[in-house]
């Protein structure tokens, strides 16, 4: 008993340092999209990358995904793309978000809510929460907006 | 609606079958358990809808799931992106504990801005502006019509912290206990058999 809760402790203890920091190198991350398909972030190395944390459910995740979609097809081109991360525990909620909101970036869905492995390492504790990836995969910024964001990811581009 | 719908038909069953087993006993009795069971009322709830507010998005929140997520009468909690609210579906055969949802919201940074509480009724009748209890708690009903509730209803709750300070105000005016300003009964229900102290939820449907 007295070594599991040392395990389990220990445990805590490297998930916890192991969330994902700015400077650092994003932990890879697999889930499926929408046809079931595993997708990896790695898959997206020599691009710049948006990871965006939503859900459904989730009002300003929708209303911020209104703006991406406004940015994307021209960033896209330049050598952008997105991988938003839906924690809707409902996979037909997402997908119906998905077709309402008309979102043509690479969806993938992590069933389990907040509690999921990937939202628990990244530690999202509210959503929208993005992280902006550099082309090396190196996490450069969370939660920018707007056209703080568009700058960011134009001069990433540029690097 | 997932698990929390289905209906525990089992007890209310067996408490019919009893009554009509004392039927045969003795009639005096049998009209003494039936006006009590009349006015107590059976009745299950399953699920209640929250809709919390404040700076920023409940439903975007960890906080506020986790924090309803650790009641212990609490199966699953679904946000609801319609109607910006929770739905709390309750464990079977758990009481649910109206104030512990509240205070879940409240430790979460957030407030109540709206609550109700859905359940199975089976013949239980409601006054205006009348103590009745349903599923061992008491509850005040205010602006209704006199009625016997059957099959699946929604209360909302208008105590102070479950609605806006508007509402509640409403509220307040429909009746002349003092009880809806605390949610507790007061000296003046003790004759009732309530003893002073005891939470009265104030709904409405």
């Amino acid at each position: 008993m007295k070594y599991l809760l040392f395990a389990s402790f220990l445990l805590i203890a490297v998930v916890a340092s192991a969330q994902p920091k700015i400077g650092t190198l994003s932990p890879e991350i697999t889930l499926k999209n929408l046809d079931g398909k595993d997708i990896s972030l790695s898959s997206l190395k020599g691009k710049v990358v948006l990871i965006d944390f939503w859900a459904s459910w989730c009002g300003p995740c929708r209303k911020s995904m209104k703006h991406l979609s406004a940015i994307y097809p021209a960033l896209k081109a330049k050598g952008f793309e997105i991988y938003g991360i839906s924690i809707d525990e409902n996979k037909d909620d997402w997908k119906k978000a998905v077709a309402a909101d008309k979102i043509s970036w690479l969806q993938v869905n992590e069933n389990g809510g907040w509690n999921a492995p990937v939202a628990n390492l990244w530690k999202i504790d509210q959503i929208p929460t993005s992280y902006l990836l550099d082309k090396q995969g190196k996490i450069v910024a969370r939660d920018l907006e707007g056209r703080q964001l568009e700058a960011k990811i134009n001069q990433l581009l540029k690097d | 609606m997932g698990p929390g719908k289905s209906v525990n038909m089992l007890p209310l069953y067996r408490a019919f079958l009893s009554i009509k087993i004392i039927v045969m006993k003795n009639i005096v009795i049998t009209c003494l358990i039936i006006v009590v069971c009349t006015f107590q009322g059976q009745a299950q709830f399953s699920k209640a809808t929250i809709q919390a507010s404040g700076l920023t998005c409940a439903m975007c929140s960890r906080a506020i799931d986790n924090s309803l997520k650790q009641l212990s009468f609490v199966e699953t909690v679904q946000p609801d992106i319609k109607n910006s609210a929770f739905t709390v579906l309750f464990k079977k055969n758990e009481t649910a504990d109206i104030d512990a949802l509240r205070k879940a919201v409240e430790d979460a940074g957030f407030f109540v801005a709206k609550f109700t509480i859905t359940g199975q009724f089976n013949n239980v009748a409601i006054k205006n502006d009348e103590h009745i209890a349903i599923d061992g708690r008491e509850y005040h009903f205010l602006h209704v019509q006199d009625q016997v509730l059957n099959g699946e209803k929604s209360l909302l709750v208008v105590d102070k912290s479950f609605v806006t300070t508007a509402a509640f105000k409403k509220y307040t005016a429909a009746t002349n206990m003092q009880c809806i300003q605390t949610g507790k009964a007061g000296g003046c229900c003790e004759k009732a058999g309530l003893s002073a102290g005891t939470r009265i939820y104030h709904v409405t449907i």
